[in-house]
């Protein structure tokens, strides 16, 4: 497939953003986010999952749906998300 | 042609509104006459008994009250989210206790089903509450309040069917209403979409599986029969899933959009009633051998509070036009209405409350009927959604809206400041769970420029512009303090200073929206609106309560206000924008 390689670097950009950011929510050092923990279990309520679509438009200039991080609970299941949207033209 | 017909159905939907008024006005007689079986003397009676008086709910009954819940499609009269809080307003008038007993909380429930249940569903609940039934609201725990997400009552796959499991507590109606709309977690996984909506008919029900907690008694409200149920693995159809599984939050938080909005619009029925009762003590009693009127401080009081009730209403105006006109932005103005204007009622009739002097701690009697009011109050706002639960929605959107839409935007359409003007159809499917516009802080800012331009001209508008300025200069300071608020203030512990900036929003966008009725008045409306007396008084209270000095020229005109509040208390209307006439 064609810049098959682009989405995994772009994955992995994600994760590292997503794990900062949400260290940031829970105010906890971000070696102790686990990607495949529901936010949930960090304390991050559905409120303020809400607010995470705010920041990726904000740092990616991407357009999602305002429950785009309880549809995708964990670091690593949106970081995946985001990925393949990226490549599928979220991006305005 | 097709101005001059919609012109016919705007006119005839607002004269079909003002006569279902009336008729509930003249249904429920005037409240003053001891004989008056649905009076305040009787009322009184029925909340030291703890009960809602039998005819008074035989009597809504006959007027067919519950058709208001019910959208037109289904054979009932909801066309209107604005419209709904008002002729529910002669009912809060009397009796809040009445108004959620008898029905609200039917609509807080049915809302859910309107918005996202199946055809099936909708008809049913429609037919339920147009034959007199009730549906109750089972969203809470006690144990949780407001943080329903971490609700434990489980309602489990079984096959085909749920497996209901768990205790709801404190719940209106628990133990008459035939059916029950239920927020349950459905899945065992943390986080939002472990809950669905379930819509439970009472008759399916086993009987051995379930059973009704006592009654609670509460401080207000005492009309209500507030009580709770407990499921032991009770069987329940699969059929009872509203929307899809998962889609509980999301349908809570859309329809909390709605009635959020439309429920401080009836409470301020409420409000008018406590008012009312205290300009009657003021008119009648002497002191000190002159007329309580003639008091500095009661006519201060007085006039202070009807500003507080016309700002409130303001508000409730704004917020369920807002439902039909800017459903993407409803998120936040229903959450800002729900926590603001109880709040400034509940301070209103403790300013009253000193008025009354001794006579407040009277429960019967001529005066009685203001200790309940204020009891009463409290309870109708905290219901479904607590001032905690409302800051909580408002905090987290701060950063966002800082950063997007409060230095530029799109104002709101007229329309959305004009009580009479016609409005679009309802659409719950456009209402979002996150607004990335705010028109009524554009409004705010090209009302601003407005009277620094020919309409501001004037001598008695100098105070208003002034004030204007001052919310302004506050929208500024909520901006750069929306934008440092840290990620960790968008949860649930966020720090006391956010709550401050979104209190000063919430009252921002009160002034915005007094003013914006002002400028924004029909050519061919009341005198009264058309005055800048009242703009300039209602913007004295948000000023204010901003914490802020006034500036100068900027004074609430006591004596044009209190001549307001005396002739409408003379030819019985009401102390809101539409000044409707009342049976007493």
């Amino acid at each position: 497939m064609p810049g098959s390689a682009m989405p995994s670097v772009t994955e992995h950009q994600f994760r590292e953003w997503l794990i900062e950011r949400v260290s940031r929510y829970v105010r906890r050092p971000a070696q102790e986010i686990d990607p495949s923990a529901p936010f949930a279990e960090y304390g991050m309520d559905s409120v303020a999952a809400l607010s995470l679509f705010g920041d990726i438009e904000d740092a990616f200039g991407m357009y999602l749906e305002p429950t785009v991080a309880w549809d995708h609970p964990t670091v690593e299941s949106l970081a995946r998300f985001l990925a393949l949207e990226t490549t599928n033209g979220a991006v305005r | 042609m097709l101005k001059d017909e919609n012109g016919t159905v705007a006119d005839s939907a607002e004269s079909s509104v003002r006569e279902r008024i009336a008729a509930l006005e003249q249904l429920l007689g005037d409240p003053h006459d001891p004989g008056n079986p649905f009076g305040h003397a009787a009322l009184l009676a029925a909340d030291e008994r703890g009960e809602l008086i039998p005819e008074a709910e035989r009597a809504l009954d006959g007027f067919g009250l519950n058709a208001e819940f019910v959208p037109r499609e289904l054979g009932g009269r909801l066309d209107r989210v604005d419209n709904l809080a008002r002729v529910l307003r002669p009912v809060f008038r009397r009796d809040p206790a009445l108004g959620l007993g008898y029905g609200v909380t039917s609509f807080l429930a049915a809302i859910a089903v309107w918005a996202s249940g199946s055809e099936a569903q909708r008809r049913w609940t429609a037919d339920l509450l147009l034959r007199g039934g009730r549906l109750a609201i089972a969203y809470h725990e006690l144990a949780h309040g407001n943080d329903f997400v971490r609700n434990e009552f489980a309602a489990l796959p079984d096959g085909a069917d749920f497996l209901l499991d768990g205790r709801k507590e404190v719940i209106n109606n628990a133990e008459r209403a035939e059916a029950l709309v239920l927020f349950s977690r459905t899945t065992a996984e943390p986080g939002p979409r472990s809950h669905s909506v379930l819509l439970v008919d009472k008759a399916s029900l086993p009987v051995d599986r379930f059973d009704h907690l006592p009654r609670y008694r509460t401080v207000g409200v005492r009309g209500c029969e507030i009580g709770g149920f407990e499921f032991r693995r009770c069987p329940l159809p699969g059929d009872a899933l509203v929307g899809t599984p998962g889609e509980g939050v999301e349908i809570a938080l859309r329809s909390f959009q709605i009635t959020r909005s439309v429920v401080p619009g009836m409470v301020l029925g409420g409000a008018d009633t406590a008012l009312r009762t205290v300009v009657g003590f003021a008119v009648q009693r002497e002191l000190y051998g002159r007329s309580l009127l003639g008091i500095p401080h009661v006519r201060a009081a007085i006039a202070g509070s009807f500003a507080d009730l016309l700002v409130s209403d303001c508000l409730c105006l704004v917020a369920t036009r807002a439902v039909h006109l800017l459903p993407e932005q409803t998120s936040v103005y229903a959450a800002v209405v729900k926590y603001l204007v109880p709040k400034v009622l509940q301070e209103t009739t403790y300013d009253l409350s000193i008025v009354l002097g001794a006579n407040f701690y009277v429960r019967n009697g001529d005066y009685g009927v203001f200790q309940k009011h204020v009891r009463d109050l409290p309870m109708t706002s905290l219901g479904h959604a607590g001032t905690a639960a409302c800051q909580a929605t408002i905090i987290p959107q701060l950063p966002r809206l800082a950063r997007r839409a409060w230095t530029l935007g799109e104002e709101a359409p007229q329309a959305l400041f004009r009580p009479h003007e016609d409005l679009p159809p309802l659409d719950t499917d456009r209402l979002t769970l996150a607004a990335d516009q705010d028109a009524l802080v554009a409004s705010l800012l090209s009302g601003a420029d407005r009277l620094e331009g020919p309409e501001g001209r004037g001598r008695e508008l100098a105070g208003v512009r002034a004030m204007v300025r001052c919310l302004v200069d506050e929208l500024h300071r909520c901006r750069e303090e929306g934008l440092a608020l840290s990620p960790q203030d968008r949860t649930a512990l966020a720090s006391p200073h956010a709550y401050a900036v979104a209190d000063r929003y919430a009252l921002v966008l009160a002034g915005s929206a007094c003013l914006n009725v002002w400028l924004d008045r029909q050519p061919d409306g009341s005198a009264f609106l058309d005055d800048p007396r009242w703009l300039t008084a209602a913007l004295t209270r948000v000023v204010r309560r901003l914490g802020r000095s006034l500036p100068e020229g900027a004074e609430l005109d006591v004596d044009w206000m209190l001549r307001e509040v005396l002739e409408r208390h003379r030819s019985a209307r009401s102390y809101d924008l539409y000044d409707t006439p009342l049976a007493g």
